[in-house]
């Protein structure tokens, strides 16, 4: 029970990005993923969630294959992700950005869609109150139809958390949630995280930012160059020797 | 308020149709006229359905029609099916056709597609024009016989064909407002994010580009039925540039806008003398309004301008004017 990739190596071009990755990730476990820039951390996230394409290696949910899946099915399997930069229509209103996040768990037909008085006018007043629900909790805006534009940085990465909280996944990707959020939205974002692990979500994180991972995660991965330098209990994984060289760089000890 | 939104669109479409249709009791032309707007805008508010809301550019859109036209008048003329009955292969044809071409195309980039389906239309054109006396040639195709129950009534077909694009309206606004039409708006925001939100982009595009060329199918079975004649210039990649200046001056991204362009397309070119300054009139139009609101008239701030407008004037709920609070603050 658990998504997992192992023997993931993708290279782009002459450049490894990844070379022999392993990652997994079970139902209720935060799984932080760090690493310098360039590390390969968003790279193992694409070939999890199906926008690229590892040259080897699999990807298995929950003991299936789903390497070969493309992006708009896992996501009907419960692979849920958020994007480094916030992908979302910004002149459209914040409570339709939420609703998108609707979509992968709806069968709407077309013509259902355009008809009045169907069965999807009344999912749309159900969704409008979910995605309202979703905003108070997030905090994001007392006023829903706000175009998604005028909110900040931080409060459209939590928009997106909210979006992918909305399919009801089984399994929750952040790319870089954290990056460029003031303190209060941290604490907003550090609670949506672990309230979903709670209630039995597989979190897995990618951050720049390792105290805010550390703090959070159960279990860390490091990346460096495309591998795997170190995993295991966050307080291990940090004062890992490789891993803080990678950070702060190589110390030469004085001759 | 949520009813309001659904309902704004057709509620406009029909009051103004009635509107201009009581003026044309003093000057008859205007039904004609009326009809006009109403073609155009059967063939323009589909391509606003796929280039406002999922930002799938077509320049195919008229010959889309142009291949209803002819299916309907060849069924009609040669083989004697009733245009009751035609109507049906007029619309189906058109859709066939879009569907197929649109897998290998719609992944292109806007410009690209742009001249893909610009090609399209001369090539369906210059079949038109080669098809002997299948297609008629040059010459086209006439005696098509009238429209079942309006004939040729210049009123009863503005009726008609005004009662098919209010049926159009009402369904594409009821689709706006759906997990259907935020796919596509998705679609047109970032492909790459409609995919995390499982939509299956390719299928989707090509199913309503398909939708959207056989309701252009479904106009050109109203033009020949009506006019009774059909030839390769009557729709042609012509009206193609002309339905996409419609939908691009009216504004892309609103129900009504496509409808709002076609009016100001059709009135222009009645009024405007010297047709062939047609070209340098709409040319300045389109690019001193583009620089005004890159989309178009009825744009999204538009819309939500007018509609704070209406808020502010006639408050929801009947509370107390939001004017009031400003006016303390001044006296302040």
């Amino acid at each position: 029970m658990s998504l997992g990739a192992s023997g993931i190596s993708i290279r782009f071009g002459g450049i490894v990005a990844l070379n022999n990755v392993a990652v997994s990730v079970s139902p209720g476990e935060i799984v932080g993923l760090v690493g310098p820039n360039g590390a390969g951390k968003t790279t193992l996230f694409n070939c999890l969630t199906g926008v690229a394409q590892p040259q080897q290696g699999v990807v298995q949910l929950e003991g299936h294959d789903i390497s070969r899946l493309r992006l708009e099915h896992r996501i009907r399997l419960g692979i849920s992700r958020t994007f480094q930069t916030p992908r979302l229509d910004l002149t459209g209103s914040v409570a339709d950005a939420v609703m998108l996040g609707f979509n992968p768990r709806l069968k709407q037909g077309i013509l259902e869609a355009c008809l009045p008085f169907s069965k999807a006018r009344a999912t749309e007043v159900d969704l409008r109150a979910r995605a309202e629900k979703l905003i108070a909790e997030f905090q994001l805006t007392n006023d829903p139809d706000l175009p998604a534009g005028e909110l900040s940085l931080g409060h459209l990465r939590l928009l997106e958390v909210a979006r992918a909280l909305a399919s009801e996944p089984r399994y929750l990707l952040l790319d870089e949630p954290a990056a460029g959020i003031d303190d209060v939205d941290r604490d907003l974002l550090a609670q949506a995280i672990r309230g979903a692990a709670a209630r039995g979500l597989g979190v897995l994180l990618v951050e720049h930012n390792v105290g805010f991972v550390a703090d959070l995660s159960h279990r860390m991965v490091a990346l460096v160059s495309g591998e795997v330098v170190a995993q295991g209990a966050p307080s291990t994984v940090v004062s890992d020797p490789q891993v803080v060289a990678a950070y702060l760089g190589v110390q030469r000890v004085a001759a | 308020m949520k009813a309001a939104k659904l309902w704004t669109a057709p509620a406009v479409v029909l009051a103004v149709f009635l509107l201009v249709m009581l003026l044309g009791l003093v000057r008859p032309s205007l039904h004609t006229t009326m009809f006009t707007i109403g073609l155009y805008a059967l063939i323009a508010v589909p391509l606003g359905l796929i280039y406002g809301q999922g930002g799938t550019i077509s320049i195919a859109q008229g010959s889309f029609a142009a291949l209803g036209a002819y299916t309907s008048a060849i069924l009609t003329t040669r083989y004697g099916v009733p245009p009751a009955l035609s109507v049906i292969p007029a619309i189906l044809l058109p859709a066939i056709v879009a569907f197929v071409i649109a897998r290998p195309i719609l992944r292109l980039p806007e410009l690209s597609l742009a001249l893909v389906t610009l090609s399209l239309g001369t090539v369906i054109a210059v079949g038109l024009q080669r098809g002997g006396d299948f297609t008629g040639s040059y010459v086209g195709l006439s005696g098509a016989p009238p429209l079942p129950l309006v004939g040729k009534d210049p009123v009863l077909v503005a009726i008609a064909l005004w009662s098919v694009l209010l049926l159009v309206v009402i369904l594409y606004s009821h689709f706006v407002h759906s997990a259907r039409g935020r796919a596509l708006n998705a679609v047109r925001v970032d492909r790459l994010l409609a995919e995390a939100m499982g939509v299956n982009v390719p299928l989707y595009l090509a199913t309503l580009f398909a939708i959207a060329a056989g309701v252009a199918g479904l106009a050109g079975w109203f033009y020949v039925h009506f006019i009774g004649y059909i030839a390769p210039d009557s729709l042609s990649v012509e009206t193609s540039a002309h339905i996409l200046f419609m939908v691009v001056l009216g504004g892309r991204r609103s129900v009504l806008g496509p409808i709002l362009g076609a009016a100001f397309f059709t009135f222009a070119n009645d009024f405007l003398p010297g047709a062939e300054t047609h070209g340098l009139f709409f040319g300045t139009i389109l690019v001193l309004i583009l620089l005004a609101s890159p989309d178009g008239i009825l744009s999204p701030q538009a819309l939500r301008a007018i509609r704070r407008f209406f808020a502010r004037t006639i408050p929801a709920g009947g509370g107390a004017p939001v004017v009031i609070p400003e006016a303390k603050k001044v006296a302040q």
